[in-house]
């Protein structure tokens, strides 16, 4: 079947898309200089091309209608900075990627929002948190997290799954490599196998005291850190770690287009799909518009997208509210849309108030990593080294 | 009714965007909220428990913990006991320190550590304690784990 373009997106005009860019941009300037001019030239500089990107990227997103494609672009940029980041972080503070078993004893883990599904049942019976990091203070301390955690779950539900996670934006990344899929059938029953993983480290974590998932099934350990390999079991480890790496995060989303890792294993976007009903945004489907064209469920890169779906007017709970449904909408019958309201409302006005929360919380929370990482690379480019 | 329901939903969204600037404006105080109001702490399966005894030795000093056992609820059959030593620059070549745990006047086990190459040495006295789990060198000092076992 032939599909028109997009015809009926959702975009502003010309003065209001000025109006609203310069209200984001007074706010990404006070939220990301924190007030202070850098003394710096690379932290200068650091500073203005992340205004800069930020607010093309916003502008952008309101002035063409387009979400998915510039929030993309944000996402993938937030999730190669923070590798940069991190790992030259890492290599300044430790010397290498690997964690000792110094750092585990001392409690000097950075603590990442994946280990939070499986602190939950511990922390309620024990009152510990089973991680081996910094409570407050230091370098990704858990209740900062936590705090995180609860702000985006608030705000954003598991909106934050496109919007916050800084892992998110490497399979979605990848998943935009290839124009068509070279995978094109996947099961859609696979969307559960992540809520199978929750359970399973949930109750293990629980029973051994121990975050079961960053120990043997992380695939972001291979980009961020791991522990030294001097024993079989850690060697198991790592080879389980860079494998999921590669097969669920690089591989998989180049030939299906989709986002496997996110969809198919991560235990905290489950965790997020349960807490979403106390969000206030989801996406919506105007049942007089929608032609059944499918178009939605063929580009949704979560499997959220399906025929029920069409019939219910809404998106499944695994929705990540990309915006990449809503782009490719060819009569504008998919919106965010906000609780309580009228699904054929003011489509206009639901959006653009979720993308002010959205795009604020990525473009507040990824600030710090960007300018870390542009000033790491231009100390690469400038004196050979990444290193602070 | 849906009009009270679209005013709702409305306040609602304009909160998610407070809710945006809260978080990331009052992290620190939340935070230091969050871990005051919920009393939770580090599970002593990392930190090695609390330190129940200290013993002076002039230059450095041995810090003992309690025997941990902890289990989601109640105990394990299986734990260890955590001694640091510390601090690093005080530490003699040769670190020897009896270790009486159960604090019934008795060493229960002894240890001998070489600083220089790390090599560890265990002496049973209570059929409790099994092997070394771990023997560290940290930032400031050494630490040792002794595996443990319930009757």
């Amino acid at each position: 079947m032939k599909i028109n373009p997009p015809q009926a997106r959702q975009r502003e005009g010309m003065v209001k898309t000025v109006l609203l860019t310069v209200v984001m941009a007074v706010i990404t300037i006070i939220m990301f200089s924190k007030g202070k001019i850098p003394q710096n030239t690379k932290e200068l500089i650091a500073l203005i091309l992340t205004i800069l990107f930020a607010n093309t990227l916003f502008f952008l997103m309101v002035h063409t209608g387009k979400t998915d494609r510039y929030r993309a672009v944000y996402f993938s940029t937030f999730a190669v900075m923070l590798i940069i980041s991190f790992i030259s972080h890492m290599f300044g503070a430790r010397g290498s990627m690997s964690l000792s078993e110094a750092k585990v004893l001392q409690c000097e883990v950075p603590f990442c929002h994946l280990v939070i599904p499986m602190t939950l049942v511990p922390m309620a019976l024990t009152k510990t948190i089973i991680f081996p990091g910094s409570l407050i203070g230091g370098y990704a301390s858990i209740a900062s997290m936590f705090v995180l955690w609860i702000g985006a779950t608030l705000a954003l539900g598991r909106g934050f799954c496109s919007w916050g996670c800084f892992y998110g934006g490497l399979d979605d990344g990848f998943s935009r490599v290839l124009k068509r899929p070279v995978i094109k059938k996947i099961n859609p029953k696979w969307i559960y196998l992540p809520f199978a993983v929750l359970l399973f480290v949930v109750l293990t974590a629980a029973a051994y005291l121990s975050p079961t998932y960053c120990t043997w099934f992380c695939p972001f350990k291979a980009v961020t850190e791991f522990e030294a390999v001097t024993s079989t079991k850690i060697l198991i480890q790592t080879i389980i770690f860079v494998s999921l790496f590669i097969g669920l995060v690089i591989v998989l989303p180049i030939l299906t287009k989709r986002r496997t890792q996110c969809a198919f294993l991560c235990p905290f976007g489950a965790m997020q799909s349960l807490t979403n009903k106390i969000n206030v945004f989801d996406v919506r489907i105007d049942k007089e518009k929608c032609v059944k064209c499918k178009r939605c469920i063929q580009v949704c890169p979560t499997l959220s997208m399906s025929e029920e779906s069409l019939e219910d007017g809404r998106a499944r709970i695994t929705c990540m509210k990309c915006g990449k449904c809503i782009d490719s909408c060819p009569k504008g019958a998919i919106s965010y849309h906000i609780k309580g309201t009228d699904v054929a409302g003011n489509n206009n006005a639901y959006r653009l108030l979720f993308l002010f929360a959205a795009f604020l919380f990525i473009s507040i929370f990824s600030a710090h990593i960007i300018q870390d990482g542009i000033v790491r690379v231009l100390k690469l480019i400038t004196t050979g080294s990444m290193i602070l | 009714m849906p009009k009270i329901r679209s005013i709702l939903g409305y306040m609602w969204a304009g909160a998610a965007v407070i809710v945006v600037f809260a978080t990331f404006l009052g992290s620190g105080f939340f935070s230091r909220t969050l871990v005051a109001a919920s009393g939770v702490k580090i599970s002593p399966l990392y930190t090695g428990g609390e330190v129940v005894r200290s013993v002076d030795h002039g230059s450095y000093r041995a810090l003992i913990h309690r025997p941990v056992f902890d289990a989601l609820i109640g105990e394990r059959k299986e734990g260890f006991i955590q001694v640091n030593w510390e601090p690093l620059a005080g530490l003699p070549p040769v670190i020897e320190e009896s270790i009486d745990y159960t604090g019934d006047g008795k060493a229960d086990f002894s240890v001998r550590i070489d600083t220089k190459t790390g090599k560890t040495m265990l002496t049973h006295i209570n059929p409790q304690v099994t092997s070394i789990e771990e023997s560290v060198k940290l930032d400031d000092g050494w630490v040792v784990r002794v595996q443990l076992k319930k009757d």
